[in-house]
């Protein structure tokens, strides 16, 4: 398979946003988790969490393969934030809209990816969110303006393929415009 | 987990060359280690953790039954992660100098597991 038929999308945020179910929605196999027993119950109160990463893959049907990484969302793992950036095209940032720190979160994923994947589209997406919570995406599309970023924020939850799918394709489709226009600029 | 600590200095003391022992957490946090409070111990713990976990997930890709340990040798020495059994999920990481024969050190270690696994089940 070369190299470009090969496309590596990162999917990023905190712990509990929910990467890896975000990933196990659409993975066309079951993906590969390294989850271990959560010992840190007062961060986020799940059973698991992911130490190392998370790897799905999807066929997009003209014989491109997509590769869906997930990194683990505590800081202590950031040493893999740097080494499953690497390479990627294009990064979706997952967010808690339910914790108060969401808007923080979106701030420090989004710089840090920023420097690990300069020149890269970002897509934001909240989950966990209730119908009265739309302020909550407009404080998220003011952090990424703030910060200079261009990027579409969506609600979401990520147990539904469709969703997700939403999130991957308002990427590729963010990253055919970019193409299309380098080409058209370089006539 | 003062025992845990007791052991790695132990072991540490037996084989000079082993210059950092980290009983880790299977989600990445120090548990004992010596010696102790080394600023770097809290990103070796982590690390260590995600490595046992990636090679554990390699090996089950592999159609590979339980891994026993996990071996970097550099040319100035080397990094042994392996699991303690009978505890749940914790891992052990040793860094050596490369004075330190791999074949001693694997043997010590192994017997530093056991140790540990004996003394924790306590």
């Amino acid at each position: 398979m070369s190299a470009t038929s090969e496309l590596k999308i990162v999917f990023a945020g905190p712990m509990g946003a929910g990467k890896t179910t975000a990933i196990a929605a659409v993975s066309d196999f079951p993906p590969i988790s390294t989850e271990m027993h959560n010992h840190d119950q007062e961060s986020f109160a799940k059973a698991s969490t992911t130490v190392a990463l998370d790897l799905g893959q999807i066929g997009l049907g003209d014989g491109t393969v997509v590769r869906l990484y997930g990194t683990p969302g505590q800081d202590r793992f950031s040493f893999m934030w740097e080494i499953i950036g690497r390479g990627a095209i294009g990064v979706i940032l997952l967010l808690d809209g339910s914790s108060p720190s969401a808007p923080n979160d979106l701030r420090t994923y989004a710089e840090t990816f920023q420097r690990i994947t300069p020149d890269q589209p970002f897509i934001v997406g909240v989950g966990r969110l209730r119908p009265e919570d739309g302020a909550k995406l407009d404080a998220c599309a003011r952090v990424l303006d703030l910060l200079g970023i261009s990027a579409p924020v969506f609600s979401v939850d990520v147990r539904k393929r469709e969703d997700v799918l939403l999130l991957l394709d308002t990427l590729l489709a963010i990253l055919e415009v970019r193409d299309s226009e380098v080409a058209q600029a370089h006539g | 987990m003062r025992a845990g600590g007791h052991h790695l200095e132990a072991f540490a003391t037996a084989n000079p060359d082993v210059t950092l022992a980290v009983l880790t957490s299977g989600d990445g946090f120090e548990v004992a280690s010596y010696p102790a409070a080394q600023p770097i111990t809290p990103r070796i713990a982590a690390m260590s953790s995600s490595m046992q976990a990636l090679s554990e997930a390699l090996t089950r890709e592999a159609g590979l039954a339980n891994n026993r340990n996990l071996i970097i040798e550099t040319d100035d020495g080397t990094v042994m992660i392996m699991g303690v059994a009978g505890t749940p999920r914790l891992s052990l990481a040793i860094v050596a100098k490369k004075g330190e024969l791999l074949g001693k050190l694997l043997w010590a270690a192994r017997n530093l597991s056991k140790k540990l696994e004996t003394s924790l089940r306590k």
